[in-house]
């Protein structure tokens, strides 16, 4: 091994350490950014007591799910119980491995150039969607090992709203993947820069809107957001898979939804928003144009939190099999009428 | 129209559009303990009041007559002879007392009072951690209140929350006032 | 390197495939299954294959295992119901394995399960992908279209068996 093996590996392993420890800390501002958002849809003010305007509410939360006693059922599957959170929250975070924030960027003192990605896989698209996929075992297995019947049900309902939406979700990718011809997100990206006619971006959005509503709404199921957050719906079944949970558990599960939240943005932004492409002749500024896309679709996503009722789960099933599934494979096929 | 409607999202934008209008607008909330205080309008039936005329005697004579009309049978007045001066006649109140937890703030007391002595004033900041607090005798009554008669109320006003040994203390600031919503 | 990593893998395979069939309670059963499938998937890596490493754990970990898991929460297999159904076949079942394990013994020391390598170099097999797609719809047409009309016919079939008779 030679030294600039060493420092490659070295380089990869500080990209791993900030990129979690972003994800980590990442909770805090956005459950704060939820509960305001929330609070002014409602014309109330949300959390303002804890520090101005509230801002450190999340610290002194995190405070107290440290220090809250961990109740384990006594009837429940220990082992599944302890190792369910896990389950959910490491292929949340391995999903990250993939995802590129950025091209390359010259750290000025050292002068050494810096890929903003763990890693450029040639299959990072599946890799994503297929790593991702595997945090609904948290949830089954934490609803099941609950020995609960309220946290059994929301498992059960996590499981087949995750298989009848992952087919819609994949599909609606398939269509970014022909017109850009590559499974690397890298490329992807690559691919959406530049204009058409001088001035509209050339991101996908523009090639694949169907794509994209069809890509919203199966990603809006998969992560669990409030139309489709059957698992957890607290109207009939109290909090679903995790009611059996408290404490450093149940932030885990916390953490998992909200990392999984940002993942959706961000597979959003990159598959069709143009990555960290600047808009209208903006300057070009690295990761900036990337966290202003992502933080967009974030609030997107709690904006339509508080603006939707909850569907019904006959609905919800419908609309995945009957209404995206076709709709997505018509946007594969018109896609495939266009690139020939 | 109605597939115009559902493949453009029409319903889902308007509600959009709708929360975002809230979002943007003024909230609602009067941040009560720490920065605002609702000032309750003069019709406002709180803790009473005994009352001093512009000389700074009490205007209480002791007639008793507010006890008598208490459907909860919760003040109790003992009478005395006075020449100093403290009250407007010779006959005072020695003994003030009512009994918070028994009043139901129903204002009978007031409308039987001959010199409006008695008077239900604007303070609801009532509840304390002991038993002590549920009487309030004749020198909390006639203390000086932080609202006084004369302030019209019926609205929000700025005020500081204080904390001391006693307990919690909003100190509201007339001057400063709010509209509320 | 990669022999460390390759025998790590396998015994984690074999370990929990070896789980699947001995554990009672069936939810630990489908986790140990998506334990093996998540090996399997590393082996695909250790061979140049990420996109099927991809595919392995998106259909077969992020699809199959969890409609099993489905299924055993939907039924509720207790572990009583999960008891002995072996009527008598432990020796035949005995002898089919050892006959099995002596004859895949003797032709791996034999040599003759060697594969013969393909034509790619690892640079070409970046693009793997690519490859696969092309041979699929060209050299491999037939195999897949046979594959795909049983997929459908099974599809079909799955159906007409869940539907019930309408009156």
């Amino acid at each position: 091994m030679d030294i600039n093996t060493l420092i490659e590996v070295a380089l990869i392993i500080v990209k791993v350490i900030f990129v979690s420890l972003i994800l980590f800390t990442l909770p805090i501002p956005l459950t704060w950014i939820e509960r305001k958002v929330a609070g002014h849809i409602q014309v109330r003010l949300g959390p303002f007591r804890v520090g101005p305007h509230g801002i450190l509410q999340p610290v002194a939360d995190m405070i107290k799910l440290m220090f809250k006693e961990d109740i384990a059922p006594e009837k429940a599957d220990k082992w599944l119980f302890r190792f369910a959170p896990l389950f959910a929250m490491i292929p949340a975070f391995a999903v990250y491995a993939a995802i590129p924030f950025g091209d390359k960027i010259t750290i000025p003192i050292i002068n050494k150039e810096v890929t903003l990605y763990i890693s450029d896989m040639n299959v990072g698209i599946l890799y994503i969607l297929a790593v991702g996929g595997i945090s609904v075992y948290g949830i089954i297995l934490g609803g099941w090992a609950s020995n609960s019947k309220y946290a059994l049900l929301g498992g059960i309902r996590s499981s087949a709203q995750m298989i009848s939406y992952e087919i819609a979700l994949t599909f609606s990718c398939i269509g970014v993947v022909m017109t850009s011809n590559s499974l690397s997100l890298l490329d992807i990206v690559k691919f959406q820069s530049g204009t058409i006619l001088g001035f509209i971006p050339n991101w996908n959005i523009i090639y694949q809107p169907i794509g994209f509503v069809i890509f919203f709404i199966a990603a809006l199921a998969e992560i669990n957001r409030i139309p489709f957050d059957l698992p957890e719906d607290e109207g009939s079944l109290a909090a679903g898979y995790h009611v059996e949970y408290s404490a450093m558990k149940f932030s885990f599960f916390m953490l998992t939804e909200y990392v999984a939240m940002v993942t959706a943005s961000v597979l959003a932004v990159i598959l069709f928003f143009g990555g960290w492409d600047a808009p209208l002749f903006m300057p070009e500024i690295p990761i900036f144009w990337f966290v202003a896309k992502v933080g967009f679709f974030i609030y997107l996503f709690m904006w339509i939190r508080f603006t939707l009722p909850r569907y019904r789960y006959d609905q919800l099933m419908s609309i995945g099999w009957k209404i995206l599934l076709p709709l997505s494979l018509l946007n594969i096929l018109i896609t495939g009428l266009f690139l020939l | 129209m109605s597939i115009f409607k559902k493949i453009f999202f029409i319903d889902f934008i308007k509600g959009l559009s709708l929360t975002l209008g809230y979002e943007v607008s003024k909230s609602v909330t009067m941040r009560y303990p720490d920065e605002e205080k609702w000032a309750p309008y003069q019709r406002f039936r709180g803790l009473h009041t005994l009352n001093r005329d512009a000389q700074g005697r009490e205007l209480c004579v002791a007639c008793e007559l507010c006890a008598k009309a208490c459907p909860t049978k919760c003040i109790t007045v003992v009478p005395m002879e006075d020449d100093k001066g403290i009250g407007i006649s010779d006959r005072i109140a020695k003994v003030y007392e009512i009994n918070l937890v028994r009043c139901m703030f129903c204002g009978l007391c007031e409308d039987a009072c001959p010199t409006t002595a008695i008077r239900m004033g604007r303070d609801y900041e009532l509840a304390c951690f002991s038993l002590d607090c549920a009487a309030a005798d004749k020198k909390r009554l006639l203390a000086p209140r932080e609202i006084p008669q004369e302030f019209e109320g019926g609205y929000v006003v700025m005020a500081r929350l204080e904390r001391n040994k006693e307990g919690i203390n909003i100190k509201p600031d007339l001057t400063r006032k709010k509209r509320w919503w | 390197m990669e022999q460390i990593f390759f025998y790590i893998f396998a015994i984690a395979t074999v370990a929990s495939a070896i789980a699947v069939i001995s554990l009672r309670n069936p939810v630990h059963s489908a986790i140990s299954l998506m334990v093996c499938f998540l090996q399997v998937a590393a082996l695909f890596i250790l061979l140049r294959s990420p996109f099927l490493a991809a595919v392995q754990v998106f259909i077969y970990v992020g699809a199959v295992v969890v409609l099993f898991l489905f299924a055993v929460m939907v039924l509720d297999l207790g572990k009583e119901r999960f008891g002995e159904y072996l009527h008598h076949q432990r020796p035949i079942a005995l002898v089919v394995v050892i006959g099995f394990v002596f004859v895949m013994g003797f032709t791996i020391l034999h040599g003759s399960l060697d594969a013969q390598l393909g034509n790619y170099t690892e640079k070409a097999l970046v693009k793997n992908t690519e490859i696969m797609g092309k041979l699929l719809f060209t050299k491999y047409v037939f195999p897949f279209e046979v594959v795909s009309l049983l997929l459908l016919i099974a599809l079909i079939g799955a159906i007409v068996l869940a539907m019930k008779e309408k009156r």
